[in-house]
């Protein structure tokens, strides 16, 4: 699961941490992909197939969702999105064939036993990570750092803003419908309302905890909030009460997230260093 | 999370009996409602940038009190004053100890804190109240009114006329009242309403109380609408009013109030037209997006 | 010579206000222009429907013999145009460096997919503190852009418009909230850009650098062209003066 989550928030941190397009209905797309995986896998397809179906229809339907970007903003973007989500999974729960509230069950294994499965999600995560640097540091990553800062100059400056932006909806929607994808043989089991606005205000979250565009912050920011919830098990009452007030708590007192956090207590410890005698 | 909401909203046994008129109607109670809850959430955009998402913890807090007071007293009258009251304090208080540290973070900073802060408030009313809900000992206002042929609720006429005479007074305020004047004042240009020496901050307080104490009316008419109040009543209804204030054009308040009736209308038709397809909050959203695409800055352009 | 750009019959309207109207002139090949005329006068609007930020609701903009008027603003700027805001616009999360290295690399980032397979930044960045030295503010290269001061980042606006090679430079107001000495030098340096070859178009209220500087002026008032020729035709026209000196006076009385 954590593995999982991992592949969904570095896939929202190509669109949200480093071009800067808000996404409040990234569940959507990790919803397509386990849907569209699930079906596949009921008609007796193989593991790569559905996975790559599911990759492959979450980033075909997240370019379309791509395509909203380049008409609304910021604010106008964000509830967009939302909307995005809501009318997934409104969509879902009416269609007797997606199984409506009832989900989708018995849904076969991934025949890979479960060290196996384990060692696919692995092999996933690193990839997605490796991916995740390399935009980062590639000329991409320096056009997408300018049409989050700022995409009219970014436009002055020759920027494509609207390819920049429909490229990270593509790749960033891609993976979360591949983390759908894994998500299926995991849980063997899904209903709509595992795919609702809750579950990309999770996403998102882990995105802002672990501080905006920081592969690394994002990565320890994941980890820590998928394990919380079991780590307070003994207090499960509290749970979603401590995860709503630690995001609360550090959006407020450390709005960069944990990699911002760092960055500073670096800075003043080499700055305070300096000064020293 | 979502069905009692449905529930309450759909009335199944008549649905099918429904005429276009009752249609009509229903959706104006919907619309009204909406419009409560998003004037709050359209009056913190207007002035600070910020999607107030925790509002939704606020008319359910008001929701809790209203009925809980009404219990005690016995009187709704009295109830709903006072918790609107409480309830905007509390909103001012949001504003002071959660809002005003991040004003100058970028705009998801508070979105995400406000989503938090409002993650946190439901579960501390599920930790108080419990998680089922609690109901009125004896529900006011469910007596049956005729209204051109058509049965209502009292409950459901008095959401409407609440709602009415609430947003006509506010609207006749700020344009009467000095501070009302100072409020649009520092809405439309903050700068140059500060060089006229407005004092913002004040200004900030006021929208906050108002806001959350309309809010916490909406809470407490919905309350009586389905005679419960749970922990998670506002979640739905508050998605939608940030629906509404972006349809609306963000921060225009008459496209707000228009966005949220056209939202129940919609709903209203839309449930019996195309329910099959869609459930009630995907058709609110899918007129979200059809729109925007549209209109990207909204039906009204905000400022 | 050639003109590289011509503006035609341009007509822009922001809901009932018209910013301009009917304005048509053209700009000959290595020339430098000063576009005045006083506050509200649709000098910005003009520049901007250039580099095409907002759409024109009437005529025609040719760049290098082509109708560029129906085209997104990255291609114009492809294509060979650059400006520089009147109000600066840094990109606040970069260092001053890389605010210039992004434009410096230009031929990186004109296909998506190609960006993604090119890693090295450091021919840009070299190029970029080359652009930084030109413009004199290359000590403050590794800095962030927040805080410096405003003469700094106009300047900074200066090279990135460079890094773009671009064959003509839309200048607004570089010089506004300069002092004397500060101005006179950017405006020197606009100059030496000229000479390289590089067509001018400078959008100033500085009348002294203006006349000292351009061999041109076309004059704006209230969304109309008023004049246009060599600076001291311009500036002995009464026209001119009457519409400047008359602003000048409201202006001077809140
Ligand atoms: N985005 C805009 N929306 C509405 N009006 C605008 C906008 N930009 C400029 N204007 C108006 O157009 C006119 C010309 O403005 P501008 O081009 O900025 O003048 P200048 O640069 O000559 O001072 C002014 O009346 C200004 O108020
Ligand atoms: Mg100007």
């Amino acid at each position: 699961m954590v593995g999982i989550n991992i592949i969904l928030a570095l896939s929202l941190n190509l669109i949200t941490g480093f071009c800067g397009q808000i996404s409040l209905g990234h569940a959507a797309f990790y919803g397509i992909g386990a849907y569209c995986t699930a079906l596949l896998a009921k008609i007796g397809m193989p593991l790569p197939l559905t996975l790559l179906a599911g990759t492959i229809l979450a980033g075909g339907v997240g370019l379309i969702v791509g395509l909203t970007s380049l008409r609304v903003r910021d604010d106008f973007l964000a509830i967009t999105t939302m909307g995005v989500g809501f009318l997934f999974v409104g969509i879902v729960r009416q269609q007797d064939l997606l199984g409506g509230e009832m989900g989708i069950s018995a849904i076969p294994s991934s025949g890979l036993g479960k060290i196996g499965f384990l060692l696919l999600v692995l092999v996933f995560v690193v990839l997605v990570t490796i991916w995740n640097l390399f935009v980062k540091k590639s000329w991409m990553g320096f056009a997408f750092d300018a049409v989050a800062d700022d995409e009219d100059t970014a436009r002055l400056l020759s920027v494509d803003v609207a390819a920049y932006k429909l490229a990270a909806f593509a790749m960033g929607t891609a993976l979360a419908g591949l983390a759908g994808g894994l998500y299926v043989y995991f849980a063997r089991f899904i209903v709509p309302d595992d795919f609702g606005f809750i579950m990309s205000i999770s996403i998102l979250s882990m995105v802002a905890v672990g501080g905006i565009g920081s592969v690394a912050g994002v990565l320890s920011a994941t980890i820590i909030l998928t394990l919380m919830p079991e780590f307070f098990r003994f207090v499960s009452d509290y749970k979603l009460l401590i995860y709503g007030a630690l995001l609360f708590f550090v959006m407020r007192f450390a709005p960069g997230g944990m990699a911002g956090f760092v960055r500073r207590l670096f800075l003043s410890a080499r700055s305070s260093s300096g000064a020293g005698p | 999370m979502t069905h009692r909401w449905r529930a309450v909203q759909t009335y199944p046994e008549t649905i099918y009996s429904m005429l276009w008129f009752e249609l009509l109607i229903q959706g104006i109670i919907h619309g009204s409602m909406y419009a409560i809850i998003a004037v709050g959430l359209s009056l913190v955009y207007g002035l600070l940038r910020i999607l107030h998402v925790a509002h939704a913890g606020l008319f359910t807090l008001g929701g809790y009190l209203g009925l809980l007071l009404t219990n005690a007293t016995g009187s709704l009258i009295l109830a709903t004053p006072v918790a609107a009251a409480v309830v905007g304090v509390i909103g001012m208080i949001i504003y002071r100890v959660c809002y005003h540290p991040i004003l100058d973070q970028p705009p998801y900073v508070a979105l995400i804190a406000s989503i938090g802060l409002f993650i946190a408030m439901e579960e501390i009313y599920r930790l108080i109240f419990g998680p089922y809900g609690l109901s009125y000992a004896r529900p006011p206002l469910q007596f049956q009114v005729q209204f051109f042929g058509i049965q209502l609720r009292a409950a459901e006429v008095g959401m409407v006329v609440v709602s009415t005479v609430l947003l006509t007074a506010l609207s006749y305020l700020s344009q009467k009242t000095r501070l009302g004047i100072a409020w649009r004042a520092t809405v439309d240009d903050p700068q140059m309403a500060a060089s006229f020496g407005i004092d913002a901050v004040r200004v900030r307080y006021l929208n906050f109380f108002i806001g959350s104490a309309l809010a916490a009316v909406g809470g407490i008419y919905v309350s009586l609408l389905s005679n419960l109040v749970e922990p998670t009543m506002g979640g739905v209804p508050s998605y939608k009013a940030l629906a509404i204030i972006v349809l609306g054009g963000l921060g225009n308040l008459k496209g707000t109030l228009i966005a949220a009736l056209l939202l129940g209308i919609v709903e209203a038709f839309g449930t019996i037209y195309i329910g099959q397809w869609l459930d009630r909050d995907a058709i609110a959203f899918a007129l979200l997006i059809v729109i925007l695409m549209i209109r990207p800055q909204g039906l009204f352009a905000g400022r | 010579m050639t003109a590289l750009l011509e503006i035609q019959d341009v007509g822009v309207q922001f809901g009932g206000v018209r910013a301009l109207t009917n304005v048509g002139f053209s700009v000959a090949t290595g020339e430098f222009l000063s576009l005045i005329g006083p506050n509200g006068a649709g000098k910005t609007t003009l520049v901007r429907g250039i580099t095409g930020v907002i759409r024109l609701q009437q005529g025609r903009i040719v760049f290098a013999g082509r109708d560029i008027s129906a085209w997104p603003v990255h291609r114009r700027i492809r294509a060979g145009l650059a400006m520089t805001h009147q109000i600066v616009r840094p990109f606040h999360s970069m260092t001053v460096l890389d605010n210039v290295a992004l434009p410096a690399g230009h031929e990186n980032i004109g296909n998506v997919v190609k960006a993604l397979l090119r890693l090295n930044r450091s021919p840009a960045r070299k190029k970029a503190l080359e652009l930084l030295s030109l413009v004199e503010i290359v000590d403050v290269a590794h800095q962030s852009v927040r805080g410096l001061p405003l003469g700094v980042v106009k300047r900074l606006e200066l090279a990135r418009a460079l890094a773009l090679e671009p064959q003509l430079l839309l200048l607004d107001e570089p010089l506004a909230g300069l002092n004397s000495q500060e101005a006179a030098r950017l405006a020197d340096m606009i100059t030496g850009i000229n000479r390289q070859g590089v067509t001018i178009m400078m959008i100033e209220h500085n009348l002294g650098e203006v006349l000292r500087v351009s061999r041109r002026l076309v004059v704006l008032d209230n969304g109309r062209k008023i004049a246009d020729g060599d600076p001291d035709t311009v500036m002995a026209d009464p026209v001119v003066r009457s519409a400047y000196v008359g602003k000048e006076k409201q202006d001077a009385a809140p």
